[in-house]
């Protein structure tokens, strides 16, 4: 798990700590992004998936550590992720508070500044989004603001880089802010009484939350109590403490929003214009399938010529340690266990990356809570909400994204449901298997059999988060959400993004994927100098065997292929063409001649970037390269099993674990043991269904 | 009336909330609550959720969701 091992203590040991905080949707990456630059670090909140965002920088000479925590609309959460930014601001007491507000938005945003002045940290306030606001026909007087609330108030245009070196010298002058709401006399009263016991500089916010029946880790179990009698007593009164503190601090936000209010001529804004067009009745689902279709596109088109080049500086390597003339046994060590575990890791590089921009670009333009909007109406029937089907369907371009999708799922319960189902939708690497063996025993109908495989794949995924549904608590899915205004997020916010998650996915999954590339290396390897049916690979596959009988498959060859599928789907079919045909001699390369070699597919590769543009809007320059079939191995395969056993065969590679570096993601996300449960669910899924397809075909 | 019934481009008050806790907290952090005025937008192609502005926040809320919110119509 990615997470920052150092405490936060620690970190602010070097300078002052200061903690953004806001509504979500307020622009606060923006905001830390633009603040820090280059500097910017992305990791999670120790034992969650959130993202957390933290900059070390430098504000007039003095050392500032910034953490952006999580959005919230209130610091008495309505949900487990809202709740780390109470308890970290709670506990961390930091230097400053940089409380980020959406200026076309004020009143609810305000609503929040209002508990953080009860809180009493030292604030200051950023208007962000300015620029929106006076589109939408709003001004603002940030200096009436700054009057009436008694803190600084920034303007802010984040993504325009505007008021953010203002921000950060009034956050090192931030002073503590005085309460701003009065509060019904009676509730008055009962604070007076209550926030003498609390020792802790939040004790009127914490008192205030305590008479809402808030249980705080920070009141003695004796202020505990009082809390609970003055409730109890408020309650006999016929007063609902919950419901006037409510309605002073909303009546106050009111207030302020009012008098921070210039002049207001409203228009019809871009978001309420496009949202007419993807939301549209009839036009809403085409655009959504267009949109997604092109975010493959991007993805494919971009990471295939750098996916190539990583091979083909594989094959060069490969070459060269051939040329080294060493002992057999060590070259193939080298060049079949090491640098395959080291490029089969690589090759995930391009296509995350790629995938993860599009995904970042998606989630912080706004895109993504139209497509849950859109989709909700689905999902609602399985209980998840309609963001539930994007790691679905990410999943068809690789499952690793699908699986780190799935932390935009607010409940556990939702993010284990859908986890679990990414592996069994069909991903690109399976395709290669499919394309095979479709050609080799399904002549003519080889488009039809894929596409049926692909909709068993994600009806079998969809099946799985309705049985899990069945026997898990039962916990209601909310359809309630926020659909922000579309914004186009900076460019240097999408590549850190997609950089952090990418390296995040190799640290993870490195390390796991090299051990079982090594691992079947050895297996097929050893005992030293046997033939190709007698290493432990073979017998262990030859052992193995009759336990896919009933899947009409016979051939020891096509089970073992099973293994190294384990680490990576794309290997199945070379690993067949080798057990099949006998091994491929890696050639030796001469030096002068790999650097050349090297040279000629850098120059290819960015020349099929360069071309990816055109291709993207639909102007193919470039076709993609279609792998030679290799014919000796589908004569090959034409005898070792039926048709019937080959479309067992294709089943069972569609369900089973996907590969090493899908597991990798699933601890990330859902920890070992369900991890360790979905590896043996997607097994006796897979018997069972290939079971059925062998009897399907008769 | 109830906020599921209105049709596109109304415009009603908030009434009442609904009486489940976690729904009534949730909606009144993102600024539905009573004496607000709120617009419906639109129905997803679905049928459901409901798109609906409450002050300059737009929302979305499921049909059974919305159900629960009881609104008066503004004249």
């Amino acid at each position: 798990m990615d997470c920052h091992r150092c405490p936060l203590q620690e970190v602010s040991g070097g300078g002052r700590l200061c903690v953004t905080v806001g509504n979500p949707n307020t622009g606060k990456s923006t905001l830390i992004n633009a603040l820090a630059g280059a500097n910017l670090q992305i990791g999670n909140w120790s034992g969650t998936t959130v993202e957390r965002l933290e900059a070390r920088c430098r504000a007039a000479g003095v050392p500032l550590t910034l953490v952006d925590l999580p959005g919230t609309y209130s610091l008495i959460p309505t949900h487990r992720e809202e709740d780390l930014t109470r308890q970290e601001l709670l506990s961390l007491q930091p230097d400053a508070v940089i409380n980020v507000i959406d200026a076309g938005n004020l009143e609810r945003n305000l609503y929040l500044t209002l508990e953080l002045t009860e809180v009493g940290l030292p604030l200051v306030v950023a208007l962000n989004l300015m620029d929106e606001a006076a589109a939408k026909g709003l001004t603002l007087s940030p200096q009436a603001l700054a009057d009436a609330l008694g803190v600084a108030v920034v303007p802010t245009v984040a993504c325009r880089c505007q008021g953010v070196g203002a921000l950060l010298s009034e956050a090192n002058a931030a002073k503590r802010p005085t309460p701003q709401v009065r509060y019904h006399p009676a509730i008055e009263e009962a604070l007076g009484a209550l926030t003498p016991m609390i020792e802790h500089p939040a004790r009127r916010w914490l008192a205030l939350s305590a008479l809402m029946g808030e249980v705080q880790a920070h009141l003695t179990p004796a202020a505990q109590a009082e809390a609970a009698r003055l409730r109890q007593a408020l309650l006999q009164r016929g007063l609902d403490p919950n419901h006037l503190i409510d309605e002073a601090r909303w009546a106050k936000a009111s207030a302020l929003a009012k008098g921070a209010l210039l002049g207001y001529h409203p228009t019809t804004t871009l978001t309420e214009r496009i949202d007419r067009l993807v939301l549209h009745p009839v036009l809403g689902f085409p655009i959504f399938l267009v949109a997604m279709l092109l975010t493959f596109r991007f993805t494919f088109l971009l990471a295939e010529p750098w996916i190539g080049f990583i091979e083909a500086v594989q094959a060069v390597l490969g070459g060269w340690i051939v040329a080294l003339s060493l002992p057999p046994m060590l070259a193939s060590f080298v060049s079949e266990a090491l640098l395959a575990g080291v490029g089969t890791v690589l090759t995930f590089v391009p296509l995350l990356f790629c995938l993860y921009l599009a995904l970042s670009f998606l989630e912080t333009s706004g895109f993504l809570a139209r497509a849950a909007f859109l989709t909700d109406g689905l999902m609602k029937r399985l209980n998840l909400p309609g963001r539930a089907l994007i790691p679905l369907i990410l999943g068809l371009g690789c499952n690793v994204p699908g699986i780190a999708a799935t932390r935009g799922l607010e409940h556990p319960g939702e993010r284990l449901r859908t986890a679990l189902a990414v592996p069994f939708i069909s991903c690109g690497a399976r395709l290669t298997v499919f394309a095979l063996f479709a050609a080799v025993f399904f002549p003519g109908q080889a488009a039809l059999v894929v596409f049926g495989l692909y909709l068993a794949g994600m009806a079998i995924a969809l099946l799985t988060i309705a049985l899990l549904g069945l026997l898990g608590r039962r916990e209601m899915s909310y359809g309630v959400m926020e659909i922000p205004a579309y914004r186009l997020p900076p460019a240097s916010l999408l590549w850190r993004l997609a950089k952090t998650r990418t390296l995040s996915f190799v640290r993870g999954a490195g390390g796991p994927i090299l051990i079982a590339v090594t691992a079947v290396w050895a297996l097929s390897h050893l005992p030293a100098g046997g033939e190709a049916d007698t290493t432990l690979y073979a017998r262990a596959a030859q052992f193995a065997t009759p336990a896919f009988a009933p899947l009409e498959i016979h051939d020891w060859r096509l089970v073992g292929a099973l293994v190294p599928g384990f680490v990576a789907k794309e290997v199945v079919v070379g690993t067949l063409g080798v057990s099949y045909l006998g091994p491929e001699p890696v050639e030796a390369v001469a030096f002068g001649e790999g650097i050349q070699r090297l040279g000629r597919e850098l120059l290819a590769s960015l020349e099929a970037t360069a071309l990816a543009v055109p291709a993207l809007v639909g102007l193919s320059l470039a076709g993609p390269a279609e792998d030679d079939p290799p014919g000796g191995l589908a004569a090959a395969l034409a005898e070792a099993v039926s048709p019937r056993g080959a479309l067992a065969y294709l089943v069972f590679i569609l369900l089973y674990t996907p590969c090493v570096a899908t597991l990798a993601a699933l601890r990330q996300v859902i920890g070992r043991r369900w991890t360790a449960f979905s590896v043996v669910y997607g097994l006796v899924v897979a018997y069972l269904m290939a079971y059925l397809a062998a009897r399907l075909l008769s | 009336m109830r906020l599921s019934d209105l049709a596109p481009e109304h415009r009603a008050y908030v009434r009442t909330l609904p009486a489940s806790p976690a729904l009534n907290r949730r909606l009144r952090a993102l600024g539905l609550r009573p004496g607000v005025a709120v617009q419906f937008l639109r129905q997803a192609p679905l049928g459901d959720p409901l798109q609906i502005a409450v002050g300059e926040t737009f929302l979305a809320l499921r049909r059974h969701e919305a159900e629960q919110v009881f609104v008066e119509l503004a004249s």
